[in-house]
């Protein structure tokens, strides 16, 4: 029996997915090949199996805590600034750019901003600073899309609002945001690098120096510039340095060594042996790092890189090794994919 | 659990007038939507996480409150279903990933795990059965056992799993024969009982 395997088609011939002509194709395999025979039984099998269970009904519970929380969101909202609405309404009289931009331009809504030393709350247009140098704190409110917590010693200057668009700029400081939205909604700009929201939460610190840190707690977020671009899922955190950008992301369970190497590689210290030790030290998550470095490493070491993240998961069907060395960005992409289910 | 108001079915999708309402963030059509689509995003999650009610509702809440923020901007490139199921998966995934690390399940299958204890003479009850192949499924790798809930648990075609999953229909199908493949290895005894009787 000459004719190829059909086990990649067999499910969708268990299925009737399959084009007639394919379908005929493998019919004409099975009959005289035991293997995929087999394979198929074992389709037949588990499908069976898997159809005899049973929807499982949501308790109430499940809509009582949607409707709860969901009310609660604008609960919250009231609740935090009654008093301090009442403040804010003081304070924008008094407060006169605000009350000319506000009566200027009703196009350009306004950000919100709980000052949380003072107590007080104000609507803030774009171009203003939020500034808690002198060791207060505060709290963006990004309209429905969540908030964001601006630690001690941070200066943040509020972008423009648009439908496509919310903007903040962080000139020094950390600033915590949690955000629901759809990806490439919310974005912070740093010295160093652009930090798009992917639908998620995160930390972000610049220092004096303007270079920074995302640290992501939850969904992914993407570091840009100059078209470098780092993708960086919750657990991992990714560095970024002015004029360089954002810099190669890890986890933070991952190896010290492998952490040290990171960053020894990024800033071009013995980058040679960073390397050796990333590649060394990688488990099976870290191939967030190894993706990464595919494309920022040396021509020369790449395939080391490649043969170390294929140890752990091969490239998808249709990906070949070759594609993957010369950097082509579909056939990187769809690598990713898969790997990313290890993140 | 039927088809909702008229407006969606198990087997169709919502119709732009619920979705219209839900956008205007009419409540009470945004429920319409829960009510049709609850059971079946709740029991993915629920076999997803090994039968882990805790998970499953909180899995089944993160997705409809997302759901309820974000249908503002759903277009209707794709079908509604889809990006559901898309919201779905990515929420189960992300809540593995922590429990991931903490249980080990990326570790082989556990063949251990399922019972065995039926017996010629003892044949599995439905119940057993169920609680078998669930066991099998939490065995498997996320992606592959993401694919076998969409596909088999609530019949998604291949091409809306392959949106749904953001990948391609070759990938789903090459998942879905690694998660059989795997499934039936696992399930090994059972088949043996079942051959055997």
């Amino acid at each position: 029996m000459f004719t190829r395997h059909v086990d990649r088609s067999l499910s969708r011939y268990h299925d009737g997915d399959l084009p007639t002509a394919q379908r005929q194709r493998v019919e004409a395999h099975l009959t005289s090949c035991g293997r995929c025979r087999a394979a198929l039984e074992e389709i037949e099998f588990s499908a069976k199996l898997v159809r005899q269970l049973t929807a499982v009904s949501a308790p109430p519970s499940v809509w009582n805590g949607i409707d709860a929380a969901s009310a609660g969101s604008h609960r919250d909202v009231g609740r935090r600034f009654p008093l301090r609405w009442a403040a804010a309404c003081a304070v924008v009289l008094v407060i006169v750019s605000s009350a000319y931009w506000w009566t200027r331009d009703s196009r350009v809504g306004p950000w919100e901003v709980a000052q949380t030393r003072d107590g007080i709350s104000r609507r803030m247009t774009s171009g203003e600073w939020v500034d808690t140098v002198d060791g207060s704190e505060a709290r963006i409110i990004v309209g429905a899309l969540g908030t964001v917590a601006v630690a001690p010693g941070t200066r943040v200057r509020l972008g423009e609002i648009t439908q496509s668009e919310y903007r903040l700029a962080l000139a020094q400081g950390t600033i915590s945001a949690e955000i629901v939205a759809p990806p490439r909604l919310f974005i912070v700009d740093t010295p160093a690098s652009t930090v798009v929201d992917l639908g998620c939460a995160y930390t972000v610190t610049v220092g004096e120096d303007g270079a920074g840190q995302l640290r992501m707690t939850s969904g992914w977020a993407a570091l840009e510039f100059k078209g470098r671009e780092s993708l960086v899922p919750a657990g991992a955190i990714c560095r970024t340095r002015p004029g360089a950008g954002p810099g190669t992301p890890f986890f933070e369970d991952a190896p010290a060594a492998l952490k040290q190497a990171v960053d020894d590689f990024d800033e071009g210290t013995r980058r040679e042996q960073a390397l050796a030790v990333i590649i060394r030290e990688a488990r099976a998550r870290d191939t967030l790092t190894l993706w990464h470095l595919l494309s920022r490493v040396d021509k020369s070491d790449r395939a080391r890189v490649y043969d170390r993240i294929a140890a752990f998961e091969p490239p998808p069907a249709g990906v070949s090794r070759s594609q993957l060395l010369t950097l082509d960005a579909d056939a990187l992409r769809k690598w990713r994919e898969e790997l990313a289910w290890k993140w | 659990m039927g088809a909702s108001k008229g407006q969606v079915g198990w087997g169709g999708d919502v119709s732009p007038e619920l979705l219209e309402a839900c956008r205007r963030g009419d409540r009470e059509a945004f429920r319409a939507l829960y009510e049709a689509y609850k059971d079946r995003v709740y029991s993915i999650a629920f076999y997803f996480f090994d039968a882990d009610a805790d998970a499953a509702g909180e899995v089944t809440q993160q997705v409809f409150l997302k759901l309820m923020r974000e249908i503002v901007r759903f277009r209707g490139d794709a079908a509604f279903s889809t990006w559901l199921y898309r919201i779905v998966v990515n929420a189960c995934v992300d809540r593995s990933r922590g429990r991931r690390r903490d249980a080990g399940a990326e570790d082989p299958v556990v063949l251990d795990r399922i019972p065995t204890r039926a017996s010629h003479e003892e044949s599995f009850a439905q119940k057993e059965l169920a609680a078998s192949v669930q066991q099998a499924i939490a065995t498997l790798p996320a992606k592959l056992r993401a694919a076998i809930l969409l596909r088999y648990f609530d019949d998604l075609s291949y091409s809306d799993m392959a949106r749904a999953l953001n990948c391609s229909i070759g990938t789903v199908a090459s998942r879905l024969s690694r998660g059989h493949r795997l499934l039936a290895k696992t399930l090994a005894p059972i088949r043996n009982v079942h051959q055997a009787r």
